[in-house]
């Protein structure tokens, strides 16, 4: 077992490192540059091209990521010019926010899917299941940043019950934890809706009905607790897009985490910031994806099987 | 050999598939609702003049509720939101459709030769996507978005490059399941080339799933193209596409409920459409892809 998660921890290194080059490459690519960005007027084309120079912003490429990356061993992932802090205690101070945004997103997704998934199963190819496939289809198609909107002018503007933006104060995570919730919830009720009909055609489901256990046990307790592995699966998954995906939703509501971070470094031309944020959310990620797996491994014997020689 | 490939089923594979598809409610409500929003599109543009019914500031209409004149009322330089609406329904199906055409492009073509040719060049190909794709969607196409500028092309072209990996894996693994096909094993042993039998033996026949991917993928394209737009990296202002269009409308939600809701009903209605089609595409193919 502990070879695989070495395995899978020596594997992550190799990627992470050939992401960073990519995600350097690619923010190399746009036009203009933090220099400009914040000191745009204040300063003659002669001195910013002076920083430049001292700044080793001229060095070609090859040279500037090489420097960057040996930087980034050594714990230092450079400094942001937009708020004059190191880029990656500015990151860290905002993991906890899009963390717990993901976190809560789906788990309100799992309280909806569940529970649709399951009655949609039960009652296949019934008006329950069709109207509860609809709803997973509108959730899918929905845009999510456009549902967080409709619930600010509904909660926030009309009635006046939830704060429409930030991380403080009572139910603020409400509003944009339903709206990440939503979205993903449609996915994972179609997962539980084909996982429940797999097991409920299994022999010891009708085994456990012909002994005369009851129909809600049977539900509950046999079949849906077979049917989790795959929507845990999948949930886990969820997860790992969520924390990479929630920059619009933390958008709509000024909510201060990583997404928003990026975001402002995105509009700041603040490079350094950026490509920091891009590896770190990647890395956060694929760790966390990394760590499902790896449990995945645990509950599941055939796997455990493979590597525990 | 051409009468011998006709017959195993290309004609016969897709009629059968159409007749599934049609059999399908859900699939063909969303085949009709998708043609109108593509015929509302064309003719949107050719009847509605640009300049005057699309981009004219006209500021003592303002902020206006629905009415006879503007029934989905106005935006906040007067302009009517129905009709932008209308005009911009093409900048989401270009989105959608061009993105999907160049991943599916790309990817299918590395997926075919990584699958076809195996050994260093798989292994480049794949550890190559490998890299990408772990990195988060819509971060990865805000950053392809902005080093291209703000634009149309450069928004499918972040789209679109963002799923790549995906349409190279799946064309990679249908690709090996009839590499070691018998017809292709006759082909080779008749002399043809490599390109010969790929374009003509397994191309056609590792199409299906590529197909069911590239509909279920143009939905998420739109979703995603228009979240650019409303993070502001898409089709830049006035040009009214509906992401950019829902920015607009959030420094107004206390005076105009209109500009927020429109613009994203519209999104959703298209998406829908598509998935329902996707849904329909999936299930008419499937049977046939478990053979």
């Amino acid at each position: 077992m502990y070879r695989y998660i070495i395995k899978r921890v020596l594997l992550l290194i190799p990627i992470l490192i050939a992401v960073s080059f990519i995600v350097f490459f690619i923010v190399d690519l746009a036009p203009g540059d933090s220099i400009d960005a914040v000191f745009g007027n204040e300063l003659s084309t002669e001195d910013k091209e002076t920083m430049r120079e001292e700044m080793g912003y001229n060095d070609s490429l090859l040279v500037r990521y090489a420097r960057y990356i040996g930087n980034v061993f050594k714990g230092d992932m450079g400094m942001s010019v937009l708020f004059k802090k190191p880029a990656l205690e500015l990151y860290l101070n905002r993991v906890p926010a899009t963390l717990k945004l993901a976190f809560w997103g789906i788990f309100i997704a799992l309280i909806i899917a569940i529970p649709l998934g399951v009655i949609s199963a039960i009652h296949q190819n019934t008006f329950i299941d069709t109207l509860s496939t609809i709803l997973g289809l509108l959730g899918m198609s929905m845009p999510s940043f456009w549902f967080g909107l409709l619930m600010i002018i509904l909660f926030s503007l009309k009635l006046g019950w939830l704060p429409s933006f930030g991380n403080e104060g009572r139910g603020s995570i409400i509003m944009p934890a339903l709206t990440v919730g939503v979205g993903q919830a449609a996915l994972l009720m179609r997962t539980t809706r084909s996982s429940m009909l797999e097991v409920i055609r299994q022999d010891y489901i009708r085994t456990a009905r012909a002994k005369g256990v009851k129909e809600g046990v049977v539900i509950y307790k046999h079949a849906l607790r077979n049917a989790l592995i795959p929507i845990i699966t999948a949930a886990g998954t969820q997860l790992g897009i969520a924390l990479g995906g929630t920059v619009v939703v933390e958008s709509v509501f000024a909510w201060p985490g990583v997404g928003k971070l990026t975001i402002d470094a995105f509009n700041a031309r603040d490079t350094t910031l950026v490509v920091g944020c891009l590896i770190l959310t990647t890395a956060l990620s694929s760790v966390l994806m990394m760590f499902i797996d790896i449990i995945y491994a645990f509950v599941d014997p055939r796997i455990k099987a493979r590597y525990s020689r | 050999m051409k009468g011998l490939r006709k017959e195993r089923g290309s004609s016969g594979f897709w009629g059968e598939v159409l007749k599934e598809f049609k059999k399908n409610k859900g699939a063909v409500t969303g085949f009709i609702v998708f043609s109108l929003i593509v015929l509302v599109a064309v003719l949107a543009v050719f009847l509605l003049d640009y300049k005057t019914q699309i981009t004219k500031i006209n500021i003592p209409e303002a902020l206006q509720p629905s009415s006879w004149k503007h029934p989905f009322g106005t935006d906040q330089f007067g302009r009517d939101i129905l009709n932008r609406i209308l005009y911009g329904a093409h900048y989401s199906l270009l989105i959608g459709l061009c993105a999907v055409t160049i991943s599916t492009a790309i990817g299918s073509m590395l997926g075919i030769i990584a699958g076809y040719f195996g050994g260093l060049v798989e292994t480049i190909i794949m550890r190559t996507m490998d890299v990408i794709s772990p990195i988060p969607s819509v971060l990865l196409a805000i950053c392809i978005a902005s080093a291209f500028g703000q634009s149309l092309i450069s928004l499918m072209l972040a789209v679109g490059i963002v799923t790549v990996p995906a349409f190279a894996r799946v064309a990679r693994a249908s690709v090996m399941s009839v590499r070691e096909e018998e017809y292709i094993e006759a082909a080779k042993a008749i002399g043809a080339s490599d390109i010969n039998i790929i374009v003509k033996h397994v191309i056609p026949n590792s199409l299906p799933p590529i197909l069911v991917q590239a509909t279920m993928r143009v939905a998420s394209a739109i979703i995603v193209g228009s979240s650019l737009s409303f993070l502001g990296l898409g089709v830049p202002a006035p040009k009214p596409e509906w992401g950019g269009m829902l920015a607009q409308g959030r420094s107004f939600l206390n005076t105009s409920t209109n500009m927020t809701l429109y613009p994203g009903l519209a999104i959703m209605i298209t998406v829908l459409a598509i998935n329902l089609i996707g849904d329909g595409v999936r299930d008419a193919m499937d049977p046939k892809l478990k053979r």
